[in-house]
């Protein structure tokens, strides 16, 4: 069974069609990677596929269970029972990691089980020191985000979607806000997920990291796939725009 | 949404309910008084005053509203067996607190003149004249000195009644300014200071006014502004109440009390209760 | 009279004074509150209503609309006023001003929040009522803390509005003691007992503040 199931998404802002047909299974232990230009579609994507944004048309599953469905044309909600269960399987990292500012990095990793998932809070925070001291942030439980540098704030907030045990994790560009320095400890960590046979779908624009990492690249340009294939077919394509790009981003990092 | 809005407005007015109104004058706390329809089963008599308008009603050394007004108010409710309040009242509201029920009576230093047909009156017990009141050393002897000068005159009081009658726009016109002010003691730290160079006011309150102050400083200027007369002021239509409070009074003139308060107040000068006048 | 008596009356005014500025601000807070949902709400007669009772309460005079919610009874509706009423009014017509300016307020700091905290919340799970009181409000309050401040303080001299409705809170009993006494003093006193009490004030939003002060 797939773990994620996108078939025929279809999504527009105003006039502008922002994601005009895009399909995408996922198994488990899968680790996609989606990339393109700016203004591709592929963080929208992300955003439909994770319930910020409703998609116009398309259906949405994940492990078999119907998120939305299309009818008619139309993309068609399941209840917000359903969703919240839904919500269970999946865990979003943000680009700017949106962190609570006013909770230590502790809370902000158990808030959400003992909120949310009813988790004893003695088990939450055995959880969340583990997942710490994987993390290499053992140190700074009781510190408050303003306190941390951007590399550990995304640390934590890898932690926080990890202690939901989400089935699948999404990435939104994940080391877009942070300096070049620091993205190193943010792709280590991902890669040790990946090592753990962690499912993840990320959006990224650190093309070295995508080819070593990933089993399936998709590259979207104009709300369509352009080409979807292994890190080697994608970086050997013979699609003039998809090595323009690859040649563009490499020389730049 | 709307019903949470209702739920808070209701606890609102509940919470201030029960910590009822704080620091009125004792007798007034917390009660709802449900004004009576017959004058028969009255119990209580709201009496509506000034509290800045000695020595008609004010507050005392001991922080209870006294004056000749309320001890005359007291005497009368004592003979119907009623329970005297004492509303301090806003005077520029005084008509609607009137209309609304919140108060009985507007009893108060209330000039007649000029207001015949607004309330329904008693007969008028104080006869009180309108004068100025200027330092004794400004040099003004009369009403033909005040011409370009300053005069003070309290906001929808008698003595600015009085001012606005056409019989007196010469005068008026005469004035440098003509300031409105809220309360008589603004208004004589205000002559003190020399921001103003005279107050129009009553002749019982200037004369309270001026005992309490340094002696010699002010005095009184011979030309009265107007004769006018005090009377109780009752709701426009309300005769049985009128008749009953008055009739009391007249008991009281007869029996030497009137006289007596009168005296107690160092008003007797001024007092002109008659029976004759009804 | 000496100055023991005289404070001891205005002592009385002090508490009534107080008792005001407790209640408008217990009710006007929570208030405010749900006036800015309304304001942000996604139905547009609610969003049109809310706006134009901020609008009407920010645009006219509190004296006006205190005399207003006091005198509003008779003559809208023919109801006799009780004694009891006064005081009531006086705190209805105070919660109703100021629950507007800080509905304002509350929209300011909400509208500041970023969205990714909303986004991160909902993807963590949060349900919507989760999200504003655990995640949203806390930072909201951080933040609005200098302007509710601003508005406490002008509270504090507000309540000597309550003369037009003559409830005998300080700064009225002031009033007629200086007036009975022919002096000065009373008013003197209420001025520091306001300056003092706005000390108070300032020093327990400082308070405040420096407690929430432990994130940025």
């Amino acid at each position: 069974m797939n773990l994620l199931e996108i078939n025929h998404m279809k999504k527009s802002f105003g006039d502008l069609e922002v994601i005009k047909d895009f399909s995408l299974s996922v198994k488990e232990g899968e680790v996609v990677s989606i990339i393109g230009p700016s203004g591709s579609g592929k963080s929208t994507i992300l955003r439909c596929a994770t319930l910020l944004e409703t998609m116009d048309d398309g259906e949405l599953l994940y492990m078999g269970q119907n998120a939305a469905k299309s009818v008619n044309g139309k993309s068609v909600y399941a209840s917000k029972t359903e969703l919240k269960k839904i919500r269970r399987f999946f865990g979003l990292v943000f680009q700017n990691f949106n962190l609570f500012p006013h909770y230590n990095v502790l809370k902000n990793i158990m808030d959400a089980p003992v909120t949310v998932d009813k988790v004893p809070k003695e088990e939450a925070k055995e959880r969340a020191l583990k997942l710490l001291e994987q993390l290499g942030l053992s140190e700074k439980g009781k510190a408050y985000p303003y306190q941390l540098s951007g590399g550990q704030q995304q640390r934590v907030s890898i932690a926080r979607a990890l202690a939901l045990q989400p089935k699948i994790l999404f990435f939104d560009e994940p080391t877009s806000a942070l300096d070049p320095e620091l993205t190193g400890e943010v792709l280590k960590v991902i890669k040790e997920l990946a090592k753990e046979k962690m499912t993840m779908i990320i959006v990224t624009h650190e093309m070295q990291f995508a080819k070593e990492l990933s089993d399936r690249i998709i590259f979207m340009e104009n709300g369509v796939v352009v080409q979807e294939g292994t890190p080697d077919e994608i970086f050997h394509s013979e699609n003039e725009r998809i090595r323009e790009f690859i040649g563009k981003i490499e020389s730049v990092y | 949404m709307k019903k949470l809005l209702a739920v808070l407005l209701c606890s609102v007015m509940m919470t201030a309910m029960l910590t009822g109104c704080g620091g009125d004058d004792g007798s007034s706390k917390g009660a709802v008084s449900v004004p009576s329809t017959s004058e028969e089963d009255r119990t209580t008599f709201t009496v509506g005053f000034d509290a800045e308008f000695p020595p008609y009603g004010y507050m005392d050394d001991n922080g209870e509203y006294v004056g000749f007004d309320l001890s005359l108010a007291q005497e009368v409710c004592d003979r119907n067996g009623w329970e005297l309040v004492k509303q301090p009242i806003n005077w520029d509201t005084k008509d609607m607190e009137l209309s609304s029920g919140s108060i009985d009576c507007i009893w108060n230093g209330f000039t007649i003149n000029g207001r015949e047909d607004a309330y329904t009156w008693s007969v008028p017990y104080v006869d009180n004249s309108q004068v100025f009141v200027v330092a004794t050393d400004a040099g003004i002897a009369s009403q033909a000195d005040l011409a370009g000068k300053v005069v003070a005159v309290q906001a929808d009081s008698s003595a600015l009644a009085a001012l606005n009658e056409e019989e007196n726009a010469t005068l008026t016109n005469s004035f440098a300014s003509l300031n409105q002010f809220a309360d008589y003691n603004t208004a004589f730290m205000d002559l003190e200071a020399g921001a103003v160079d005279a107050v129009a006011m009553d002749i019982g309150v200037a004369n309270y006014q001026m005992a309490e102050r340094e002696a010699g400083k002010f005095v009184i200027l011979d030309e009265y502004l107007s004769t006018e007369q005090y009377g109780v002021g009752f709701l426009l239509g309300n005769e049985a109440l009128r008749d009953q409070v008055q009739n009391t009074l007249f008991e009281m003139l007869e029996d030497g009390t009137f006289a007596a308060i009168a005296e107690e107040w160092g008003l007797s000068d001024v007092v002109c209760l008659s029976k004759d006048a009804e | 009279m000496d100055l023991i008596t005289m404070l001891k009356q205005l002592g009385a005014g002090m508490i009534v004074t107080g008792e005001i500025f407790f209640l408008t601000l217990l009710f006007s807070l929570p208030l405010g509150l749900i006036i800015a949902f309304g304001r942000m709400a996604k139905n547009g007669f609610v969003r049109t209503v809310s706006k134009i009772y901020i609008s009407i309460m920010r645009g006219t005079p509190l004296m006006l609309q205190l005399i207003v919610v006091y005198f509003a009874p008779y003559y809208v509706f023919g109801i006799r006023l009780g004694a009891g009423y006064r005081m009531v009014a006086l705190i209805l017509g105070f919660v109703l001003n100021y629950a507007a300016y800080f509905a304002e307020i509350y929209r300011a700091g909400i509208q500041a929040i970023p969205v990714g905290q909303h986004e991160a919340a909902q993807v963590l799970g949060f349900s919507k009522a989760q999200t504003f009181f655990k995640i949203i409000l806390p930072q909201v309050i951080k933040r609005i803390l200098p302007p509710v401040t601003n508005e406490v303080i002008t509270l504090v001299k507000d309540t000597s509005l309550a003369f037009v409705l003559t409830v005998a809170e300080m700064f009225t009993i002031a009033k007629q003691i200086a007036s009975a006494q022919t002096t000065v003093m009373p008013l003197m006193v209420a001025g520091v007992f306001y300056y003092v009490f706005n000390l108070l004030v300032a020093f327990v939003m400082d308070l405040i503040e420096k407690k929430l002060g432990y994130y940025r």
